[in-house]
Formats: C-alpha cells, structure tokens, sequence
C-alpha cells in the first residue's frame, strides 16, 4: 500500500491527490497566526488551514486556534510518516478552492470562508457519501479536541474536578497483595 | 519483598535511549513485547534459570509519571499517542506501548477464555494442543499472583451503576465485574496508568519478576526483523528509540539467542513477521479481531462522574450468544475528557453543549464478538512502506447489524435506569427520550465516518493450529510452523475473539506454554 492510498481510497484517484498536494490555487491561503516555536509536521499552509478549523470546531470562549494547531503539529510527529503525509493532503484537499467548488460548489479556500460557510464545510465533510471524507473530518474534528481537553483549563466547564489526590501513596512491592506477602505481613503483625 | 524501586535501578534493566554505541547481546530466550503475554514468558523462564531477553518498545514508566492527566501521559504510554486507526479511520484504536503493554492501561477487567470459545477453536480451527483444563491451573496461578477477585457490588460508580440497574430492570444477565487491583483507591485512573500501583499489571509483577530472577529489559528498542538462515531465527536486529519515545537515536540493537518469543501483540507481532519476510502461507496479519465497540451516552438529571471510579465494574454477557448474530457484550467506559471529547457526536456549540453536561452522562459501550462467523473474517494487518503496521478491518453486514442491535439494548438500559436522554455516537447524533423513540435508533445510518468505533482488545494476526495451510503457529507450544526455534505467545495467535476482555486469557495462555517451553 502506497501513501497516497488513504486520500485515494474511494474517491476519484490521483486527481484527487493532486488538488490536495497542491493543485489548482485560486486564491492564496488566508494568514491566520504564525507559530511560535518550530513545526514539526505541519507546513505553513496546513498550519493555517489547521487554526481554521480549530477555531470552528472548538469554539470555547478561551480557546486559542493558534495554540491547538500547535499542539495538534506536536501530537502529529507521534505518528507514521505516512499519516503524517496523508493528514498533509487532507488538510490540502480542506483548503483547496477547486475540490471545494467541486464538493460544495465554493470557489474560495476554506481560510478566507467565513465562519457559518466553514461550519457548512465542515458539515458537508460529515454528510458525505464518500468514506474518506467523513472519516477526514473525524480525524480533524478529533485532533482539535485531543488538544482543547487535554489542557486542565478546559475542565470547569465541563465540571471535571481534575484527578484525585491520592496524598502520594504508591505501593512499592511487586507482590502486593499475594497470598504469600500477605500471608507474611500476617504474621510480621502477630496475627494467628 | 521485591521492591520496584530497587528493580528500576537494576544492572539488568537497559534503557535503549541512553545506549551511546550499538548493542549486542545474547541470551538463552529472547522475548519481544513486555505486555500481557511477554512479561508472563520472561518471569516463567527466568524463574527456571534461563537466561532471557526482554525487548521492549515503549519506555519504561512508574508512578511518578502516572499523574492521571491524559495529555501528558497518552503520548508515552499509547501507540501512536492513541491515534492510530484502521486504514480507513473508521476505527480508533487503544493498545499500549510501554513496559508492561497494555496492561499499564488497561481498564482491569479479568476473565478466564469462556470454556466454549476453547472448545470452539478445537473444532473449527484444529487447535488440538490446548484444552480448557489444561489452562485452569495458570488461571488460578495469575489469579493469586495479580489479585484478580469479583468486584464488591458497593464499590460501582454511577456509571457501571447505571448498567448494572437498568441491566437488571430488563431482565437482562449482569454481574461484577473481576479485576487485577489491590487495595484500589478507586482514582478511576487505570487508563492513563494506576498513580497507586493498586492495578498488578505486568509493569509492575511479572516485569519486576523477570528480572529480579535474571532477566535482562531492554526497553526503548523496536525489533525490525527477525534475522533467519536454515530454517532457523538468529538474530533479533533492532533500532532503538529516543527518550520522548518517538524518534531514533541512531544507535542499533542485535538480539541473539537460541530462541526467540514474539509478543508484541495482536499488530506488531504480525508486524515483525511481515518486515522479517516470515509469511510463506500468506497468513500473517489475516484473521485480526478487535472486539469492535460502539456506545452510547445517557444524560440523567444527577451526577454521573464517569471520570471517577474504577471504570469497568459491571458487565453484561446476556447477548454474547445470538446464534446466526454475532453477539456482543455490554460494559462501561471511563469517562476522561479527552477521552469523552473524542467519543462525543459533534463540533462547535453543539458539541460544547454536550462536553457541558459530560459530568451527568454515562459512557456504556457493547463490544461485538468477531471471528465466530465465516462473514465476520476479521481485518488484515499490513505494512506501511515505512514498516510500520497498519490495520485493514471492513466491517461486513453482519457486524452492522450487531450493532444495531447492541445501540438498541444500551439505549433500553439507560432509559430504564432514569436517563432523561439517551444520545449515540453517530455524526450526527440520534438522541431520544423514551422507550417510543426506540424506533428512531434502528433508522440511524451505519456505515464507516457516520459512527464513533473503537478497539481496546486487539486479538489474531498469528492464528495456532494443528494445520500448517490454515495456521500460523502450533497449537501444543506455540511454535512457528516452519521455523523451529521462533514462537508467538500472545493474542495474537488467537484464532477467534474471545467474548470476554482478553488480558486474563493472554496470561494464562502465556503462563501455560511458557511452562511447557521451560521442558524443552
């Protein structure tokens, strides 16, 4: 199975691909906010494609767009390289105007959609009757979430108290709890 | 006394990421993969004298990282940071990497293989070296050793509670739950790994086992391949990994041992087989069952907490048997944030709303039982071109359908324990109110992308059996067909699903044809 498989499967081959590698560009991809420490996977257009979409699926009052893509960059590099080149052409085939005039008769890459038009977008990624584009939008959907809720400051509104205080207890034993370290303890403390 | 404290510290643990030049070593046995089938090969021969290799992947964790806050310990303790998928991304995948495997996450849950499941591989997959009986001791053996005992009923949280009950108002078969814990101080954390040490996974009993009797851990070192002239494997030849877990240090590994024990689990065993060329019948990585898992979220008027508690202490064999259906087992989930967030229909407000009233929901999932029907054959793992595996799993009618019908039973359940709403996890969501609306759920759209699925029991890939053409190791020992020095001990040689989580079926399978190794 070659990389380029996932974005291929199900869909209309290689020319597919191409509009999400690169392809026909209308109009550029709208500047959304630069990282503030080096990417690791992302490019610069996927970077902005990924505050994009952040923006709109996380759309808590504190949530920053800029932050989430980077965290989602830092979360992509604990992949294989071949995910990371097929979530690459994913967010490509998000942006690029022409599959979007094709997919949702939108001639405007979907950073400079605004906000109602990119959760119409996003909505026609779910609705799709092609797998692969469903199955996208549940990966970018999930990436942004991993990066929102794994940020402590995003529990009180969902009433999650954070973990318990456990007062730094750890058993130490690798027998804890057999019969035979139990049954040692028994008698270290005098029991019949 | 074996204290972990003293074990980490021990002459015989290697940490691969700090190795400055390339290893070599040698031993008796080799073992790779120190999950729930490794661990219990490495501490039963070193416990005879042999002299053992443990490999490991992951790294090497303990509780002072198990701080129970997802996005710090996920990364270290997942593969893949737990975002790996089937090929389509229609199934999300949960397996550990780290010493220990998935038992340092996993949610605790201990059954012995149903007697049924064993008698079934005997009869359609040719397993004639493995009898119920013949595992019943290495059963009660891991038992004592783990403490795996039957949940005290009053221990539930509201979200096992919740199946427990509505379970019980319909009529349908429940029981606690058994777990591995001792003196569990209920955190609810066993899937971000125990902070208490109070869950006996393999991180901390078998592993330390093993090498206080003479076993050597490599940790942070991936087996590429397996070397192998005449028929016979000589060398494991390994990269081994950096510190944060994900890249290469540059520095490599040669493994040599007389024999070889793979037990990477159900997708990296395969994995090493496919990138060592090992695969002659073509059957390496066929025949992979997850135990593919749908669920729902009722919202009740109290506090739920399914983030508090241990996770899984009620579960529901009433429909594990469905004849010409393929069966399926009801259990509880934890209900972690990211966790939820992920699982959760939706994006935006509406997704919000419901991460809003997460504390008031409960998590029930079903996990449908693969493998038991021709139609229901399993997925296929294969491999990147990087070598990195990747899982294949369509999902036939027949497994549609056990949802279907698994969603319905969840919603029942829920309703009939007071849920005010029962929401399920397709995309867009199906929510209903009542037993009226029941209907409404049968209607929804099952197809791949529509519906949230998951796997945490990953199982097959190196099916045993008696037949070389329809098999991929010996059922009597485990052994590789054709290559007579290599063996596979861990899920992935499981010929079906097991119908019960499968931590406890690794261990006693793992226990018994390590004992009949040490004859050998």
């Amino acid at each position: 199975m070659n990389r380029r498989t996932f974005v291929q499967r199900g869909l209309f081959g290689g020319a597919l691909l191409l509009f999400g590698g690169g392809g026909l560009v209308l109009y550029p991809t709208r500047h959304l906010g630069s990282p503030t420490k080096p990417l690791r996977v992302l490019d610069d257009r996927g970077f902005q494609v990924v505050i994009a979409i952040a923006a709109r699926v996380v759309t808590a009052p504190d949530a920053d767009p800029i932050l989430l893509a980077e965290r989602i960059d830092e979360s992509l590099s604990r992949t294989p390289p071949e995910a990371q080149a097929d979530l690459g052409n994913l967010l490509g085939l998000f942006e690029n105007a022409l599959p979007g005039l094709l997919f949702n008769g939108r001639p405007v890459p979907f950073t400079r959609l605004d906000g109602p038009a990119q959760d119409r977008v996003l909505e026609s990624w779910r609705d799709s009757r092609l797998a692969v584009r469903r199955t996208g939008y549940h990966a970018l959907r999930r990436l942004c979430f991993v990066a929102y809720y794994g940020d402590e400051r995003a529990w009180p509104s969902i009433h999650y108290g954070g973990p318990p205080n456990v007062g730094g207890f750890s058993h130490d034993d690798s027998k804890a709890g057999t019969p035979e370290l139990l049954a040692a303890q028994d008698q270290k403390a005098g029991a019949p | 006394m074996t204290k972990l404290s003293v074990i980490r510290k021990s002459p015989n643990v290697i940490d691969g990421s700090a190795a400055t030049a390339d290893l070599d070593l040698s031993a008796d046995v080799c073992v790779i993969g120190s999950g729930a089938g490794g661990a219990v090969v490495a501490s039963v021969l070193a416990a005879a004298g042999i002299s053992v290799i443990l490999i490991e992947e992951g790294g090497y964790f303990s509780t002072a990282d198990f701080d129970m806050h997802e996005a710090h310990t996920v990364p270290k303790l997942y593969q893949e940071a737990m975002q790996r998928t089937t090929a389509d991304l229609a199934i999300s995948v949960l397996q550990g990497r780290a010493v220990g495997g998935t038992t340092v996450v996993n949610w605790t849950t201990s059954f012995r293989t149903p007697e049924d499941v064993v008698e079934h591989w005997a009869k359609k997959h040719a397993v004639g070296g493995l009898h119920y009986a013949d595992l019943v001791p290495h059963y009660e053996a891991i038992e004592a050793r783990l403490s795996i005992h039957e949940v005290d009923e009053s221990t539930m949280n509201r979200n096992n509670r919740k199946l427990y009950d509505g379970c019980k108002a319909k009529g349908f078969a429940v029981a606690p739950t058994r777990r591995n814990v001792y003196q569990c101080m209920q955190t609810g954390s066993c899937g971000t790994g125990c902070p208490i040490n109070a869950k006996r996974s393999m991180l901390v009993t078998l592993v330390p086992d093993a090498i206080d009797a003479g076993a050597r851990l490599l940790f942070r070192c991936r087996v590429d391949r397996l070397e192998s002239a005449a028929g016979e494997v000589t060398a494991a030849s390994c990269t081994l990994i950096d510190a944060a877990g994900y890249g290469v240090t540059g520095e490599r590994a040669t493994v040599r041992a007389k024999r070889f024990v793979l037990a990477g689990g159900a997708i990296n065993s395969p994995a090493v087989l496919l990138r060592s060329g090992l695969n002659e019948g073509g059957l390496v990585g066929t025949r992979t069952f997850l135990h593919p898992t749908i669920g729902v979220t009722g919202l009740y008027d109290e506090p739920i907490e399914a983030f508090y508690g241990a996770p899984q202490t009620a579960a529901s064999h009433a429909f594990a048997h469905r004849g010409d259906d393929v069966g399926f087992f009801m259990e509880a989930a934890p209900g972690y944030p990211v966790l939820s967030a992920t699982a959760m229909p939706g994006f935006g407000a509406a997704h919000r709303r419901m991460m809003e009233t997460s504390s008031r929901r409960t998590v029930h999932i079903a996990l449908a039982i693969d493998g038991f029907h021709d139609d229901v054959p399993g997925g296929t793992v294969k491999l990147r071109p990087s070598g990195a595996p990747l899982l294949d799993y369509p999902i036939p009618p027949r497994l549609w359908e056990a949802f279907r019908t698994a969603q319905r039973r969840l919603a029942e359940i829920n309703l009939a324990s007071g849920a005010k709403e029962v929401t399920t996890l397709h995309d867009p969501p199906v929510t209903i109110t009542g037993e009226g609306d029941l209907g409404r759920l049968d209607a929804a759209p099952w197809e791949p992308g529509r519906v949230g699925i998951f796997t945490a029991h990953q199982m097959g890939g190196c099916r045993m059996g008696d037949d070389p053409k329809s098999s991929v190791v010996r059922s009597e020992d485990l052994r590789h067909h054709a290559i007579k020095n290599l063996y596979v001990i861990d899920g992935s040689v499981l010929p079906t699903s097991l119908g019960v989580n499968p931590q406890e079926s690794i261990y006693g399978l793992a226990r018994l044809m390590a004992t009949r190794l040490t004859a050998r």
